[in-house]
């Protein structure tokens, strides 16, 4: 199997006396779309803001690529090629959807003189508007993107993680609040952009129909720990995982 | 109509470098969501660094210029970004304000110990000839002042709105934690902003202390007027601020020449109680929301 595209190994995070992350590890390869699922407090956005750098864990490592990312900050982690979309909505909502794709990849190319003097579109306005195309924004390629709809907006939010062309994004409730249309459409999108580039997703959600068709291994938290991981249907049949979340 | 001319061209004028102070207070709101008392002070400053270069250093006018806008970035931008504004930002916007009004009577009470309670003559860039528009004698410094002042908004205006540098500014303003997250130097971005507030404060100065003369209490009157021209306008947008600048401008000198000199002063607290009553989010401003 190729080396891991993340590696997490024994990150431990407590807040005062409670212990958010107990000791968690696992590997995510490259194409792998994995789920962390659990119930809510079982430290799945903890260990997430752990992998991103928003929070220091206590003890233990996270690398992207081989590469320890350990103090770097968010916009580091970017250009090592790691994208998030958010649980609330994260877009510029003064700019039009075209100049928040655009801005996205920007900070990729070009010189730091480029960036003072260059083109303000860093020539990526063909990429972004391909990307508007993949994700079906092309409509609304003009309109201000606080002007969406929440799914819209959604919807733009991934295809900014993804304009940078990152090896790993990590998806924080990617189905929170969107209507079951859109989301069936984001899903296929999501999926569709998963098999064409090979990028390898992390996904927490509590939808688990959604979850369940997206991802390709499940690891499910608990108490801050790992209580079990497989495939999908394994893990809708495990006994442990549906006494402790799923239920009957 | 001459007079109404002139009185209308010096009031653009004068209205333009209020424009220049109060896109200093939208663009420091947009990047730290504070609100820096302190920018009549920034104001009044440069204009000593200048008299300092001058009469110190014994430069000549036109490199004391460049000195005192030089010392006025380090100062003003550099330094109060990083010993004032983020040590204090984390305790709080409501710290940081407070932080900046001891940072005005500081800079205000220095230049009054350091160069006397006395006006200090300032000389001017350009030469006070009256030249002939449309039958009105108008200033020639007040033209060039105005179209000066202008030309630095189109050319902010362009910065922000047409660079890669410029849009990632807009972003940190409207979403820096997003913005960070895609690669975006936030922390500089934030910095660049200081340092454009630093350099329009001192613009304004050279350009308004040949009037006002250099004196500690300067930023007083400016800070103020500027403060409630970047309400009046829209305080979260930099063309609201040049719209309430210029029109506090204009209002005061018609005011002042047609009505009553008096109560010119009264002229921009009424206009902005107008505002605040009429339309608070200002001219050109959009409402803000914020989580709680």
């Amino acid at each position: 199997m190729s080396d891991p595209v993340l590696s997490i190994r024994n990150i431990e995070k407590s807040f005062g006396g409670i212990r958010a992350v107990r000791g968690v590890s696992f590997d995510v390869h490259k194409g792998e779309v994995l789920g962390l699922i659990g119930p809510n407090g079982s430290g799945k956005s903890t260990l997430f803001n752990c992998i991103l750098g928003q929070l220091a864990p206590d003890a233990g490592e996270v690398s992207v690529n081989g590469r320890s990312v350990a103090g770097m900050r968010a916009s580091q982690m970017n250009r090592l090629g790691v994208g998030r979309t958010f649980q609330q909505l994260s877009v510029f909502p003064k700019m039009s959807v075209l100049d928040n794709i655009i801005l996205a990849g920007q900070e990729h190319h070009g010189t730091m003189l480029s960036r003072l003097f260059g083109a303000p579109d860093a020539g990526l306005t063909g990429e972004a508007e391909r990307m508007i195309a993949f994700f079906r924004l092309t409509h609304l390629r003009d309109e201000l993107a606080g002007s969406l709809s929440y799914g819209q907006q959604k919807l733009v939010d991934a295809a900014m993680a993804f304009m940078a062309g990152p090896s790993l994004v990590l998806l924080d409730e990617p189905a929170g609040g969107v209507n079951l249309t859109m989301l069936s459409h984001f899903k296929e999108r999501l999926s569709a952009y998963n098999a064409e580039h090979g990028t390898t997703f992390v996904v927490i959600e509590h939808n688990m129909e959604f979850v369940m068709s997206l991802c390709t291994r499940i690891i499910v938290l608990a108490e801050g720990a790992v209580i079990a991981e497989g495939s999908p249907d394994e893990i809708r049949a495990n006994q442990t995982v549906i006494d402790a979340y799923l239920g009957g | 109509m001459s007079q109404f001319l002139q009185v209308f061209l010096s009031g653009l004028a004068t209205g333009a470098v209020y424009a220049l102070v109060a896109i200093g207070f939208t663009l420091v709101w947009q990047a730290a969501q504070t609100v820096n008392f302190a920018q009549g002070e920034f104001v009044m400053v440069p204009a000593f660094f200048v008299l300092i270069g001058m009469h110190w250093l014994g430069l000549s006018f036109w490199v004391a210029l460049l000195f005192g806008f030089a010392v006025s970035i380090v100062v003003l931008g550099l330094l109060f970004k990083k010993l004032i504004v983020e040590p204090i930002l984390p305790h709080g916007g409501i710290t940081l304000i407070i932080a900046t009004m001891a940072l005005g009577i500081l800079l205000k009470e220095s230049a009054k110990e350091f160069y006397g309670a006395e006006a200090q003559p300032f000389p001017a860039m350009f030469p006070g000839d009256q030249i002939d528009v449309f039958g009105a004698a108008v200033s020639l410094r007040d033209l060039l002042n105005l179209v000066i002042s202008l030309g630095i908004v189109i050319l902010l205006t362009l910065f922000l709105n047409r660079t890669r540098t410029g849009r990632c500014m807009q972003a940190t303003a409207q979403n820096p934690g997003v913005a960070e997250i895609l690669g975006v130097d936030v922390k500089r971005m934030v910095l660049y902003t200081f340092l454009i507030n630093a350099a329009l404060a001192a613009l304004a100065s050279f350009l308004i202390t040949p009037v006002y003369l250099a004196k500690f209490s300067n930023g007083e009157t400016l800070g103020l007027i500027a403060f409630i021209a970047a309400i009046v306008g829209g305080f979260n947008q930099i063309r609201g601020a040049l719209v309430g600048g210029l029109l506090i401008g204009v209002l005061d000198n018609l005011t002042a020449t047609y009505v009553t000199a008096q109560y010119r002063a009264a002229l921009p607290l009424v206009l902005l109680i107008v505002i605040i009553l009429v339309r608070p989010q200002g001219i050109m401003g959009t409402s803000e929301g914020r989580a709680v």
